[in-house]
């Protein structure tokens, strides 16, 4: 058994626990704060879905996600650590680093699905600048965005908006099926399409924004 | 960061935007995409019978260093044999267009169009030996 310090992320005993480097007693790996000293707790080695308290899926509620960020982010706001010690300002402002990572990555179903990925390790496709010449996928991109450009009124754009959400959506929901039976080359391909409709989205509201503006 | 004259210039002012019909023997198109940045590029090329790129064509999405170096490839590969235009390297349109470092991968695109649009036109043609196409 090694105990390489304090700050050691532990496999003490329960490997959800971790070594409070205060006090020294069991702290639970996910916990801000020590529930014995009350000390501020390094953010350690944890997963992103395990950070609020959730089994790894692609199916997550989101609302209940954000409720639990604004929480703990208020927490750990710097004003409350402003009398403490350099370490726990330093470990404070490191949980409200993990905090951000963690939520920004759940908040966002592409963001969501490279994470799941790599967690998996499976490496998705774009990563290093990589092309794809999947032709099925980028002749709808390809179409998808003709079609956007030869759009010339907000209505039009509008319609491609809803459509292409809807098409997100049944994307999203092909994706949780695929992480769900470990489907990861399904999954991957999937996280391309969810990237390109995603694109597609961005450039018509952007679109429609212009065409308001003129 | 400032963008090179040249960038700007493809891409204020690309060339050969539009599109060939892509059932033609003689037209070899190449899809490819970035998933990374949601960009899609389309380049066509019109080989003539003795093997030469005679007309190129493109249509890009993507952000202004992806136009400006399909636009720019293009350019380079009209007149040139197929072989020629396969040779060409990423390096030398990021160097042409004075890419900065993360938008490199905008002229990985470009290499990869035009060598998947060159792999269509053997394709369609017989494996590698380019024959008179009507």
């Amino acid at each position: 058994m090694s105990n390489t310090g304090t700050e050691d992320t532990g496999t003490m005993k329960h490997p959800a626990h971790k070594v409070c480097w205060s006090c020294k007693g069991p702290v639970e790996a996910s916990a801000l704060f020590c529930d014995t000293c009350n000390a501020i707790q390094a953010p350690g080695q944890l997963d992103h879905f395990k950070r609020f308290g959730l089994e790894r899926s692609f199916v997550v509620d989101i609302d209940g996600v954000e409720a639990t960020y604004l929480k703990q982010q208020q927490k750990l706001h710097p004003d409350r650590f402003a009398s403490k010690s350099p370490r726990e300002q330093a470990l404070s402002s490191q949980q409200a680093a993990s905090l951000n990572e963690a939520f920004e990555t759940l908040k966002n179903p592409v963001a969501r699905a490279h994470y799941m990925l790599r967690l998996a390790g499976v490496e998705p496709e774009g990563g290093g600048g990589h092309t794809v010449n999947d032709p099925e996928l980028l002749m709808e991109a390809m179409e998808m965005r003709e079609a956007l450009d030869d759009a010339d009124n907000r209505m039009t754009v509008d319609a491609m908006i809803k459509d292409t959400r809807k098409q997100a959506r049944a994307c999203e929901n092909d994706l949780a099926d695929a992480f769900a039976k470990d489907a990861f080359d399904t999954a991957k391909k999937l996280t391309t399409r969810l990237r390109y409709l995603m694109k597609m989205t961005e450039e018509a509201r952007a679109k429609k924004s212009r065409l308001a503006a003129a | 960061m400032a963008y090179s004259e040249k960038l700007i210039d493809h891409y204020e002012n690309p060339r050969n935007v539009g599109s060939m019909d892509k059932n033609e023997t003689f037209v070899g198109t190449g899809l490819v995409g970035a998933p990374a940045c949601g960009d899609v590029m389309k380049l066509q090329i019109k080989v003539t019978p003795e093997g030469i790129i005679e007309d190129a064509k493109f249509k890009t999405f993507g952000c202004g260093s992806a136009i400006a170096s399909s636009s720019l490839i293009t350019e380079w590969v009209k007149g040139k044999s197929l072989d020629e235009a396969g040779s060409i390297k990423n390096s030398q349109i990021a160097a042409e267009l004075a890419l900065p470092p993360v938008k490199i991968h905008c002229s990985i695109l470009a290499e990869d169009a035009i060598k998947a649009a060159i792999s269509d036109y053997k394709t369609k043609n017989g494996q590698g030996e380019v024959e008179a196409a009507e």
